[in-house]
């Protein structure tokens, strides 16, 4: 039988708003799959492509990026550089051989916990069915 | 004592060794102080040991060891393997042993499927693809330092004799040749505006410039819609102040690999011009920016699913 799979998702949340409703969730005690592995980053402007790749490469099995509601970046517009970049994202990992299933970005305001929750069950459960990351156990070239 | 130096060519296309005797005059009194006990390219020196075994590939033992190209199929993995055993410092020469260069854009497709394109173009006789009396392929083209231990990166398609000197004596005196930190922007006069293109142009025409001006008076290629690849490539080409293709008035096509050894040129360039407004799918040949650097999994055919739409 094969083992269960239990997936890794490496969420970069900003500053602001996306690590504020993973904290106020946390604070609510709502529960939500724990396969989530929190980067906290100013701006989700900053999460450069390269950065989510790596994550894929090194065997992460989905990448998040969680940042504002557009218009209440507090930077004026990083959240709106994010999503052009995720247009980017989404089209090139399968060039890199992965499903584009296994990035998602989001946007949350500080208030909005329950929805951080559903958020990442709704990804979990996108990546339990996709199954592991093929580069899970292997080394994939990418060098230190 | 003399330093011994050992030369291998691999998958490459002997460019690097022109641009090694590019050196000119100043390779003379290198000459003086280097032993040079295994270059293909000009001695001849077999490859088995009289006295060992038919098979085994010798390589008389040296200080400093020169690779260029990257490694496609077993007989060059062996090569690679006696030179790494017989240097003690393996320099990867040129951009195809540090990042695949130009025959690495063969990763696009599956070996087997590559080749049997090549063997059977509609303009030739149909052969087979020939299995005898030649090694057989990897699964696909690697860079060296995916193969052995490199302890120098030297970039460059070819690298600037310059370059190769500066290196060569650096090793001599005992030095630690720098590892290039700079981009080619980092090193190129042309005139920043702040005002950019919104739309990529094709290099169907030439650039604006003045040609009785010197190309500091030019304004940046990019800017001007052509793309230009300086960003995201490592600096070092050109030894005149300006990088070789700015100076001829044509965009930097990427030959010297990323600025940083693991970088991804296509998802720099691209994450550049996102962020700049540009539409990337309006690039419909984007994997080209890859064409020096498509070792380490970079470049890799498209699964399935995606090529039969
Ligand atoms: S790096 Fe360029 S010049 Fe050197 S072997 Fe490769 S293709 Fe030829
Ligand atoms: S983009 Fe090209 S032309 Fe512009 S500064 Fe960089 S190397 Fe020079
Ligand atoms: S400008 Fe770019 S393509 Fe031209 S020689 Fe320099 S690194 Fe190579």
């Amino acid at each position: 039988m094969r083992p269960e799979h239990k997936p890794k998702i490496i969420a970069f949340c900003c500053n602001w708003c996306g690590y504020a409703a993973a904290d106020l969730a946390g604070i609510q005690r709502i529960q939500y799959p724990d396969s989530l592995r929190i980067i906290r980053v100013m701006c989700s402007g900053m999460v450069h492509p390269e950065m989510v790749l790596h994550a894929l490469n090194k065997g992460a099995d989905g990448v998040m990026i969680i940042g504002c509601q557009l218009g209440e970046c507090h930077y004026i517009d990083g959240n709106e550089k994010a999503m052009a970049r995720a247009e980017l994202i989404d089209e090139l990992l399968e060039d890199f051989g992965f499903e584009n299933d296994r990035f998602l970005i989001t946007r949350l305001s500080s208030s909005e916990s329950e929805q951080f929750a559903r958020t990442v069950g709704t990804m979990h459960k996108r990546v339990l069915e996709l199954g592991p990351n093929p580069n899970s156990n292997q080394d994939n070239g990418d060098t230190p | 004592m003399n330093i011994r130096l050992a030369a291998e060519s691999l998958h490459s296309c002997s460019g690097c060794e022109i641009s090694l005797l590019n050196i000119g005059e100043a390779l003379i009194p290198l000459l003086n102080r280097l032993q040079l006990v295994h270059l293909p390219l000009l001695m001849d020196h077999k490859y088995s040991d009289p006295a060992g075994s038919e098979t085994e590939i010798s390589i008389p033992k040296a200080e400093i060891g020169l690779v260029s190209g990257g490694v496609a199929n077993t007989h060059q993995l062996q090569v690679l393997e006696a030179m790494r055993k017989s240097c003690t410092t393996l320099v990867a020469l040129g951009t195809c042993g540090t990042h695949g260069g130009i025959p690495a854009m063969i990763n696009e497709w599956p070996m087997a499927d590559a080749l049997q394109t090549v063997f059977s173009t509609v303009t030739t006789e149909p052969v087979d693809v020939p299995n005898q009396d030649t090694p057989p392929m990897l699964d696909r083209v690697y860079s060296l330092d995916e193969k052995t231990d490199v302890d120098i990166f030297l970039p460059g398609c070819p690298p600037d004799p310059t370059i190769i000197a500066r290196v060569l004596e650096d090793f001599l005196d005992g030095l630690t040749p720098e590892p290039v930190t700079k981009s080619v922007c980092d090193t190129c006069p042309t005139r920043r505006t702040g005002k950019s293109e919104r739309k990529l142009l094709r290099f169907t025409a030439n650039a604006r410039f003045d040609s009785n001006e010197s190309t500091a008076s030019m304004q940046c290629l990019l800017e001007q819609g052509f793309l230009c690849m300086g960003p995201v490539t490592a600096g070092g080409c050109g030894h005149q102040g300006e990088p070789a293709c700015i100076r001829a008035r044509v965009p930097c096509r990427g030959c010297y690999g990323p600025v940083r050894h693991q970088d991804n040129q296509m998802l720099g360039m691209l994450n550049g011009l996102v962020s700049q407004g540009i539409d990337f799918k309006t690039i419909i040949d984007r994997k080209s920016m890859l064409r020096f650097s498509g070792a380490h999994g970079r470049l890799r055919p498209l699964k399935e699913k995606k090529r039969a739409s």
